[in-house]
């Protein structure tokens, strides 16, 4: 089991939850985030003053699958999220040690 | 030369200089600018606020400035040339002599009145006068000076385009709304006002609109459609995803318009009377009914049968646009029936006519048509059956020509059905001219814009950081104050001035 991290632009969420809608993922956890990566921030105007804002709002999302459906699963996140320009984001994968179903207690494959 | 001296010497020259103006009634006075002021501020903040909390986090400035800017560019055209327009002088008759004369002459007296400036010392200090309603024995002389009519009836036509800027934000261009705003007031405000109010055609067929249900809301509503159809929607994200970003905001908005309208509909005899106090109770009697009217609607055939808040807001609005037209015309019972006869229109209009697909197509992103436009055209005709004759404006005057009378409106109940026709081609006259000014306008704009009014979709992705730079709520982590001069990013100073009053080790520490 592996748990794909992903930090996107917010308005490609619907695009990238359609992606994977269609390579069968059912379900994910959303956050919003702020931070930077090679993308720099931006200026902001308030009273004549300047402000140089470092750190540029993200989305993050968090899904689990199994290990085969990894590639998959983060090819439709890539494709979905690419703009092409700067700060369009990164998608990472780490091993997951166990996943329990709160509701009946399931554990391993069967709970994702 | 200094001013004491300047107050003696006309003093010296007959006292009357240096007292109050014998026409002037302080009490009249008193209230027209306190209700003035009222209804301002249902602009700014009110409207600003409200629409402000109905678009999303990413508009809230650009609708914000949006208001202020409006109210500003409407002042500045009011004074130099729209006040007389819609309440000044025939262009072409004296105000006594206004039926002679040629068709187009004839026509055009009926229709607009001569452009002029109401910034001289006696344009504001003089007797006010609306030369065509005195003329005609329509209302008695005023108690006021120009400048708390000229005021007051800019806050009217202030309120007006603010209106509408619900049907068109979060796309339009902010330099084509800069424009389209005092050109509108200058074409089609000016024309609806003199209509209406100023003594112009329909004011003498006898229709009624106490506050504005046409002038000012049929006209909001019927613009904002037409500008929204030719300004396109806005994106098609934002439109699936167009919740409100903030309640509370829409709490104090909607709060600061709701009483605001005392004075809205509470001003408009021009004489702090009866009859304006009975259009006070009257307006929240009939909005107290909308609200109610509207929440029950929702309670039991709305989608999910519960009562909301937002829908409250907008029972509201339809019940206080409702009793416009109305306010001191109608008893209370009239009243009442208005809002909930007007709230259960809309509320069907809302939730049906909305499925239609050319309603769909337009993208009045706050439904302006809806809770305006007929809610306005709506309680405009219930005038036309509620309107009682024994609620009177002016009581007996014109007692100096020997035939006195009192101004009222006689609707269908009272025995006068002709009312009804009389108010249905006052408001298709509004309707057709307005849609076809705000046509036209933008059309010029549009050519002047390079060929479009909105921005681009990039921008409106980003919305307020791309327009303006600001944004409504700014992080305070990770953003440090470019200094001029310096080249360099430094951490914002925590306190600035401190040091000049301070001692010199203070500022060496710095």
């Amino acid at each position: 089991m592996i748990l794909i991290t992903a930090v996107i632009k917010p308005h490609a969420l619907d695009t990238v939850r359609e992606a994977l809608s269609i390579v069968g993922v059912a379900g994910m956890t959303i956050s919003e985030v702020k931070g930077f990566g090679r993308q720099r921030g931006h200026t902001e105007v308030y009273r004549g003053a300047e402000y140089k804002v470092d750190y540029v709002p993200k989305l993050k999302i968090e899904i689990l699958a199994t290990a085969e459906s990894a590639d998959e699963v983060v090819e439709a996140i890539a494709k979905a999220a690419r703009t092409g320009k700067i700060g369009d984001g990164k998608i990472w994968v780490t091993t997951v040690d166990s996943v329990t179903r709160i509701r009946t207690g399931e554990t391993g494959p069967g709970a994702i | 030369m200094h001013p004491v001296l300047v107050a003696v010497s006309i003093c010296a020259q007959g006292f009357a200089e240096c007292s109050d103006k014998a026409w002037l009634n302080t009490g009249d006075n008193a209230w027209q600018l306190t209700a003035a002021t009222f209804v301002a501020l249902m602009s700014v903040p009110g409207l600003a606020v409200l629409f402000g909390g109905l678009v999303q986090k990413k508009w809230v400035v650009n609708t914000m400035l949006m208001a202020f800017a409006g109210f500003a560019a409407v002042l500045i055209v009011w004074v130099l040339w729209a006040y007389d327009m819609g309440f000044g002088s025939p262009i072409f008759h004296n105000a006594s002599n206004n039926w002679n004369g040629s068709l187009i002459t004839r026509f055009i007296d009926n229709f607009v009145g001569r452009p002029g400036t109401v910034i001289s010392s006696t344009g504001e200090t003089g007797q006010a006068t609306v030369p065509l309603l005195q003329a005609n024995n329509d209302m008695p002389p005023f108690g006021l000076p120009m400048a708390s009519v000229v005021y007051f009836q800019f806050v009217f036509a202030a309120i007006t385009p603010l209106l509408f800027l619900g049907s068109v934000l979060a796309r339009i261009k902010f330099k084509v709304w800069c424009l389209f705003v005092p050109l509108w007031t200058s074409l089609a405000y000016s024309v609806n006002a003199y209509l209406l109010w100023g003594g112009g055609f329909w004011a003498h067929q006898g229709a009624g609109d106490f506050s504005g249900g046409y002038v000012i809301h049929l006209a909001a509503g019927t613009s904002g459609f037409v500008a929204a159809a030719m300004i396109g929607p806005r994106l098609k994200k934002d439109r699936e995803k167009s919740l409100p970003h903030s309640l509370p905001l829409i709490a104090i908005g909607g709060g600061i318009v709701w009483l605001g309208w005392n004075g809205f509909n509470g001003g408009d005899p021009y004489f702090a009377s009866a009859d304006a106090a009975a259009a006070v109770i009257n307006t929240n009697m009939a909005t107290a009914a909308a609200l109610l009217t509207w929440v029950i609607w929702d309670m039991y055939f709305g989608p999910a049968k519960k009562p909301t808040f937002l829908g409250a807001i907008n029972g509201m609005v339809v019940g206080l646009v409702a009793i416009t037209p109305c306010a001191g015309y109608v008893n209370g019972a009239g009243a009442m029936l208005v809002g909930a006869i007007d709230s259960t229109v809309v509320w069907m209009a809302w939730t049906y006519l909305s499925r239609a697909s050319f309603m769909k197509r337009v993208d009045d992103a706050m439904g302006i048509v809806y809770t305006h436009g007929i809610a306005g055209l709506v309680g405009g005709l219930l005038l036309g059956v509620f309107a009682d004759p024994s609620v009177v404006v002016y009581q007996q005057i014109g007692l100096a020509s020997g035939s006195p009378v009192d101004v009222s409106v006689k609707g269908a109940l009272y025995g006068h059905p002709g009312q009804i026709a009389i108010q249905f081609g006052a408001a298709l006259t509004v309707i057709i001219w307005d849609a076809l000014v705000t046509f036209v306008i933008l059309t010029v704009l549009k050519f002047l814009f390079g060929g479009s009014l909105r921005y681009d979709d990039a921008t409106c992705e980003v919305g307020d950081l791309a327009v303006h730079d600001e944004e409504g709520y700014p992080d305070t982590e990770g953003v440090t104050r470019i200094l001029p001069g310096y080249g360099t990013a430094s951490p914002i100073p925590a306190s600035t001035g401190a040091a000049s009053t301070s001692a010199p080790t203070v500022v060496g520490g710095a």
